[in-house]
């Protein structure tokens, strides 16, 4: 890691080498390692260390920018530091800046905001500590004579944004993610835990998880497919919830009038009992202070009861868009729009026994797998179940069944949830860049429209 | 502070070959060890409504080591190519190798390879690079243009992506191999919307267009402002179309979309590294399962599948593979029955454990996304082979299969795919359809979706067209490994005929 001192020099470096009318520099430096294990070791182990800068140039030839209807944009990015390369990237983004039309949506880079400072302590973990992780849950795996596989991963990077108009921001963080599947010969069950510091990653608790949820849903039966109540687990609600990520409080599409949301701002959208939070400083996912053009984030709500109050916005749709910037921008050139990276549904009042002493007949599921949407506009989307899905009926968990594939509209489950859980779960996706937070859900209606074979 | 030595399109191929040469020298003593030096540069042009919203060039360049020691592998990666960047490098390999053999329950076997010397360029007629980057954004902003037809059009979009890597790869059986790969791709993407109704159209393919390792002379051939307007009147036209009905019907698939449910069905499901289990933890396993080698009845028997990385413009051709192996064509289906899988040097050893008939050396797929990240079974052009040309069927022309169908669907470019974790249950969406009745095609039908088990599927294939109407589509977006690699790979398909196959099966 080179700190924020050298970063900052290398920033003011890099922007004394434009001479448009506009610079954003964005400079990222990352340490990553992940020890990978199947089949009860570990097979692939690997580190890699990159560092990053990205030039956006603004240029002004066309005079469209001092008229207020648009600057020419460019973009150039590479891998070192030195002083060629910075002369380099920044003499690629302004020749293609200048061969580039006005973009009558872009209006400026922003100005400096104050940026609420968080931790920047980092923990790396050692080649042992990730072993040794490992480890434990494959000597659970084989105590039971089941097959252990799963991934441990150790994130630590740097961030720094400044722009020419004065925005410097910086921050540097770590994560730890352990996920493990453990195999049977008819079932599997999954598994993970996330944390700062290695030594909170909870090896055993993972492994233990795993290896219940393979040994329960041992013989799984067949199952017709069709309309069912729910329990889904947090890793299935965090996959459900990624693609309202996307496609659901995002500026850009939701102007484009292909979000569900489109046109609903005030309007009861979901059910009362859904609070959608976007909250990059909730004391248990990874701080994010500001984004990816150095402006302050803060926690903001969504969805209130049921009610559409903001969506997510980043300079260029703010401005675009008259609304105020919420500090949603993703590395430029962005083509996908503001998206919220800290997004979660507000837990409940019940806990996750409770709901499932609720379902009169439905599935318990542990997490979905490749949900793809089928349209945008209306947030349907199709997927499997996968690693224990078991038959609940009168309360009582009655057997594992085999993986059904689901056709079901985000919204329409939005507005069918009957409990939510009291607390939240620390979740990460498999590569450990995107934390979120779940709550279990009950909701009343979920399509499955087919069966699979396991 | 950091000792850089070059980017792409100045970078000397000998003087990065030595610098491999002397990364590898530095590696103390290993069963196998190898070192890739990459040098990758892009550049991409995004248009929306008119107006170029990305306009990028991108470079990274550096290197990584493989070490096979004691049993285990160690892989460590940078972008530091100064001698104390590299001595550091080696040094957490070895720490790496140290904490895997802790616990290791067996060794790493890798299979023979003969040493090879050698340099592969892809064959381009114009290098992407150097056409003036004012004519590129003027193709794409036309083609943008082209597709306002309708005041139903909400977003019209174009885009051009070009890549190239320069690859040095040295190891310790004394191969020395330098690649130069280029690929090209481009396409539209129009956008209807009226009021609830919401529909999209591509030219020539869903996201992002065609792409194939060839020069700019594909987005010329491609002709985006010409062919724009049609698919742009389509996703109009498709707001108002009636919905595909539901029901169990033939179905006839137009190669473009062929080329994904081959990716997703077959492709995957042949990677030896799922079917041993290397994959569990994130993507899955395989139903393709050891025993099943040269017995299983994968399709019908006139379903011919191929691995092969030697087809000119194929997104998944190339020289060598990240280990030194030759690039090959391989059966993975002939006639219908299970052949072969995709293979590494250390998955075919073990693969001659499992099953003593199988006797094959690794088949030359193992690619690294970049020079971060570790070299893995990837798909390279995965193919159906076209009609008539192995074994019993015949080479049918699409109008021939039409004519021959009295009620079915004809469906075109994907919209949607998911499949599970085995690769059994898939379910596909496509941008359009048309009816077939009583061997005509008829009125174009919106939102369709099919759904199937894959050994059902293929083995209810009863026709498919031939070489003519075979194209080599490429999929740039495939996604595998932990931590994640997207690669690029290609599947050659002609369009072919399903019966009875569940259709229409989600309603919106």
């Amino acid at each position: 890691m080179l700190g924020e001192e050298k970063l900052n020099q290398i920033a003011e470096k890099a922007l004394s080498f434009s001479k448009a009318e506009q610079t954003e520099v964005v400079l990222s430096v990352s340490g990553n390692a992940l020890t990978r294990f199947a089949n009860n070791q570990i097979h692939q182990n690997v580190a890699w260390k990159n560092l990053g800068i990205s030039a956006r140039v603004i240029i002004d030839k066309k005079t469209h920018l001092r008229k207020g209807s648009g600057g020419q944009v460019g973009v150039a990015s590479t891998n070192a530091f030195d002083t060629e390369s910075l002369k380099d990237v920044m003499a690629r983004a302004t020749e293609l800046a200048s061969l580039q039309e006005p973009d009558p949506g872009f209006v400026s880079l922003p100005k400096p905001q104050k940026i609420e400072k968080v931790s920047d302590d980092i923990y790396h973990a050692t080649e042992e500590e990730m072993s040794d992780g490992a480890h434990t849950v494959i000597k659970k795996a084989m105590k039971e004579n089941l097959i252990a596989s799963g991934a441990y991963a150790n994130d630590v990077s740097e961030l720094a944004v400044a722009n020419s108009l004065g925005v410097w921001a910086y921050h540097a963080g770590s994560s730890c993610n352990l996920s493990a599947i453990v195999l049977g010969i008819d079932s599997s069950g999954f598994a993970a835990d996330v944390a700062r510091n290695p030594d909170e990653v909870d090896a055993e608790l993972v492994a233990e998880t795993a290896v219940q949820k393979t040994l329960e849903s041992k013989n799984p039966q067949d199952i017709e497919p069709g309309g069912y109540e729910v329990i889904l687990e947090p890793q299935a609600v965090s996959e459900m919830m990624a693609f309202f990520q996307w496609y659901g409080p995002n500026a850009r599409i939701y102007h484009e009038g292909a979000s569900p949301l489109s046109d609903q701002m005030g309007k009861q959208v979901f059910g009362k009992n859904i609070t959608i939070i976007d909250d990059p400083f909730h004391e248990s996912v990874f701080p994010m202070p500001f984004d990816f053009e150095g402006q302050p984030k803060k926690a903001m709500t969504f969805i209130k009861n049921g009610v559409l109050e903001n969506i997510a916005y980043d300079s260029y749709h703010a401005l675009k868009y008259h609304h105020k910037n919420t500090g949603h921008a993703l590395p430029a050139p962005n083509t996908m729009g503001p998206i919220p990276l800290h997004m979660y549904i507000a837990a409940g009042d019940k806990t996750r026994d409770e709901m499932i002493k609720n379902v009169k007949r439905g599935l318990l599921v542990t997490r979905l797998w490749y949900v793809r949407v089928l349209n945008p506009k209306m947030l349907n989307v199709t997927g499997m179940t996968r690693d224990a899905t078991f038959l609940i009926e009168n309360g009582k968990i009655i057997r594992p069944v085999k993986n059904l594939r689901f056709n079901q509209s985000i919204p329409e489950a939005l507005n069918n949830v009957v409990g939510i859980e009291n607390k939240l779960t620390p979740l990460a996706s498999f590569e450990g860049e995107m934390i979120s937070l779940a709550p279990t859900l009950h909701i009343s209606k979920w399509e499955f429209s087919s069966a699979t074979l396991f | 502070m950091f000792t850089r030595i070059g980017y792409n399109k100045n970078t000397n191929s000998d003087i990065m070959l030595k610098k491999a040469e002397n990364i590898l020298s530095k590696i103390p003593s290993a069963d196998y060890a190898d070192v890739r030096v990459v040098d990758q540069s892009s550049e991409d042009i995004a248009t929306k409504d008119g107006v170029v919203e990305a306009l990028e060039s991108s470079q990274s360049l550096g290197y990584n080591i493989r070490i096979l020691k004691d049993g285990v592998w160690g892989f460590t990666a940078s972008f530091d190519l100064s001698e104390q960047g590299v001595d550091e490098t080696i040094k957490k390999a070895l720490a790496i190798v140290k904490a895997s053999t802790k616990h290791k329950t067996s060794n790493v076997q890798l299979d023979e390879l003969e040493p090879i010397v050698d340099s592969y360029k892809t064959p381009i007629q114009e290098d992407p690079f150097n056409v003036p980057m004012e004519e590129k954004i003027k193709i794409l902003l036309a083609a943008d243009k082209a597709q306002k037809v309708s005041d139903k059009i909400a977003v019209t979009q174009a885009s051009y992506q070009a890549n190239r890597e320069r690859k040095y790869f040295v190891s310790s059986i004394g191969s020395k191999i330098d690649q130069d790969i280029v690929w090209t791709g481009a396409g539209t993407d129009t956008t209807a919307v009226d009021g609830p109704e919401l529909q999209n159209r591509s030219y020539p393919n869903s996201f992002r267009g065609q792409n194939q390792t060839r020069g700019f002379e594909l987005v010329r051939e491609l002709e985006l402002e010409k062919h724009a307007p049609k698919y742009a009147k389509q996703a109009v036209e498709l707001l108002t179309a009636d919905t595909c009905p539901t029901g169990e019907f033939d179905l006839i698939l137009d190669s473009n979309q062929l080329a994904l449910q081959i990716h997703e069905s077959c492709g995957h499901a042949v990677e030896l590294d799922r079917v041993l289990g290397y994959e569990a933890s994130y993507a899955g396993t395989s139903f393709l399962t050891t025993e099943k080698l040269f017995n299983f009845q994968y399709g019908s028997n006139i379903v011919n599948l191929t691995a092969d990385a030697t087809i000119p413009g194929g997104l998944g051709t190339f020289g060598y593979d990240d280990e030194g192996v030759p690039a090959q064509r391989t059966y993975l289906v002939k006639e219908g029955t299970f052949q072969d899988y995709i293979t590494s040097r250390d998955t075919v050893s073990k693969l001659h454990e499992l099953n003593p008939k199988y006797n094959k050396k690794s088949n030359g797929t193992v690619r690294a996304s970049s020079w971060s990240r570790l070299p893995m079974i990837r798909m390279t052009n995965i193919n159906l082979e076209p009609g008539g040309e192995v074994g019993t069927g015949k080479a049918w022309s699409l109008d021939e299969m039409i004519a021959d169908t009295k009620y079915g669907i004809f469906m075109s470019t994907n919209r949607s795919w998911s499949i599970d974790d085995r690769r059994y249950n898939f379910q596909f969406g496509t941008e359009i359809a048309w009816e077939i009745k009583n061997g005509k095609l008829g009125r174009m039908l919106k939102n369709p979706t099919y759904q199937g088990i894959t050994p059902q599927f293929w083995q209810s294939c009863d026709a498919i067209c031939g070489r003519p109407e075979w194209t080599v589509w490429g999929t740039p977006n495939c996604g595998k490994g932990q931590p994640g690699q997207v690669m690029y790979t290609g599947h050659g398909a002609s369009p072919a005929r399903f019966k009875k196959v569940k259709v229409g099966v989600v309603k919106w």
